[in-house]
């Protein structure tokens, strides 16, 4: 194999580091270079390390979170489908810490104020969460089948699959909840049913299924389970992995899928209101912690302290990253919109 | 602090870096390998590809340089107005610098 044929074939391997958009952009000078300084310093590990570092940047860059030096095309649609991804796990965990609140709550003789409004919101944004990520679903469904309509699908089909494929193995897992809810709904075995009168006793009988539903994705592969077949506690133990596998499955549609331009416009209020409302359920949790919730040690009684901390920072993180992305793609969005305006005007601002 | 001196500063640790990119560009249009040549010839210091080419994208993102049409697949850069009066006010920043260091050394050490 001659020099130079070499020296590409290591570079266009190098190029693998960096993201699509970057290689559309950068990548044949980037690649040329490299056969330059090849021929200079045919091996040099400082810089192998050097291309590998600023490719995982730039590929931190490409998900949308971060302020990335690449404009690249589709990059609030990357902010939009990460935002969702962080967000569909973390309300797994709302869910689980809601649940918990709720049935503190309902378990008390008397309910503090505090206690109570705080409970109030938290049931309100975990509600308003669950509806927004089920509205970015809807679209995004929606949205795949009229682009699989109108014969472009094939972008689609990977991503497609995953979806579905593990949105049914959720169900399978999940599929004794509707027996569970059916318990509440036509009272059974002494069960109070659903009284319209009293929607508090029905918001605790869905919290406690809701708890029974998410306790088994929370506590990650540290429950004992006595008396449950091999099969169910395998099917338990992949949940999480189904749970990631949807959320990137539906991220990635995010970015492929050609969505209405009004979809466009909302993106980025859609990501601030997903921060805000997982930031407001943070500081509602607090709260509700301090003044209604149980001592620290009996919190996380099932999957731990340590992950219940981890939890928490988590949740944190979720809430500022997506909050600021939201505010930066905003920003980003007007400044296009005045650039578009002073454009078809012949004015410039 | 200008608001020049406040766009180089946000580079972070590639400010150094982008100091010397854009003062090579202050001599002529070049593309990625001229520049690091360049760059190695007049201040002894390697500029390693994942860098530059990182940089390169954020100097262009601020405005600060351009990318011309490129010639094969060779794609010369070029220093805008904005990116020349950005490296004229660092210069003229840090030469107040080194004339006050300058000026306490010799008073107090006769040095330099």
């Amino acid at each position: 194999m001659s020099n130079a044929v070499d020296y590409k074939r290591r570079a266009t391997r190098l190029l693998r580091w960096y993201p699509t958009a970057w290689n559309e952009r950068y990548g044949d000078e980037f690649v040329d270079h490299l056969e330059q300084e090849f021929a200079e310093r045919p091996v040099d590990l400082k810089r192998t390390l050097n291309i590998a570092c600023r490719g995982l940047v730039a590929r931190v860059g490409d998900f949308g979170l971060t302020s990335s030096d690449l404009k690249f095309e589709g990059e609030s649609r990357a902010t939009i489908g990460t935002s969702f991804t962080l967000v569909a796990i973390a309300s797994v965990l709302t869910l689980n810490f809601w649940s918990l609140s709720v049935g503190r709550w309902s378990s008390r003789r008397f309910h503090p104020l505090p206690d109570t409004i705080a409970t109030g919101i938290l049931t309100v944004t975990a509600g308003l969460l669950l509806l927004v990520l089920m509205a970015i679903v809807l679209a995004v469904a929606v949205s795949s089948a009229r682009q699989i309509r109108r014969k472009r699908a094939r972008p689609l089909v990977g991503p497609s699959l995953l979806a579905v494929g593990s949105g049914a193995f959720i169900l399978y897992a999940a599929r004794w909840l509707p027996m569970e809810l059916v318990q509440y709904t036509h009272s059974p075995h002494g069960r109070p049913g659903i009284q319209w009168s009293h929607p508090g006793r029905t918001i605790a009988a869905l919290a406690q299924s809701t708890w029974d539903l998410t306790q088994t994705w929370v506590s990650l592969w540290t429950q004992r389970m006595y008396g449950v077949p091999t099969s169910q506690i395998i099917v338990n133990d992949l949940l999480p992995i189904a749970l990631l596998v949807l959320g990137i499955a539906i991220a990635v549609l995010l970015r492929r899928v050609e969505l209405p331009l009004i979809g466009e416009r909302v993106g980025s209020a859609v990501v601030a209101l997903l921060g805000v409302l997982l930031g407001t359920f943070l500081v509602a949790f607090f709260v509700w912690f301090t003044v209604g919730g149980p001592s620290g040690s009996t919190v996380f009684v099932t999957e731990g302290a340590s992950a219940g901390k981890a939890y928490l920072i988590f949740l944190v993180l979720v809430a500022v990253l997506v909050g600021r992305s939201g505010v930066r793609l905003a920003r980003r969005n007007h400044l296009l919109g005045r650039l578009s305006i002073s454009d078809s005007s012949g004015y410039v601002a | 602090m200008t608001s020049s001196e406040d766009t180089l500063i946000g580079l972070g640790r590639n400010a150094g870096a982008a100091v010397l990119v854009l003062s090579s560009l202050a001599g002529g249009d070049k593309h990625g390998y001229a520049l690091v040549k360049d760059v190695e010839q007049f201040a002894s210091v390697h500029i390693p590809p994942g860098t530059l080419y990182q940089l390169l994208a954020r100097l262009e993102s601020r405005g600060l340089i351009t990318a011309l049409e490129a010639d094969n697949r060779r794609r010369p850069y070029r220093l805008t107005a904005q990116g020349a009066s950005v490296l004229a006010d660092y210069f003229t920043a840090q030469q107040r610098i080194l004339k006050t260091g300058q000026a306490r050394l010799k008073q107090s050490w006769h040095l330099a």
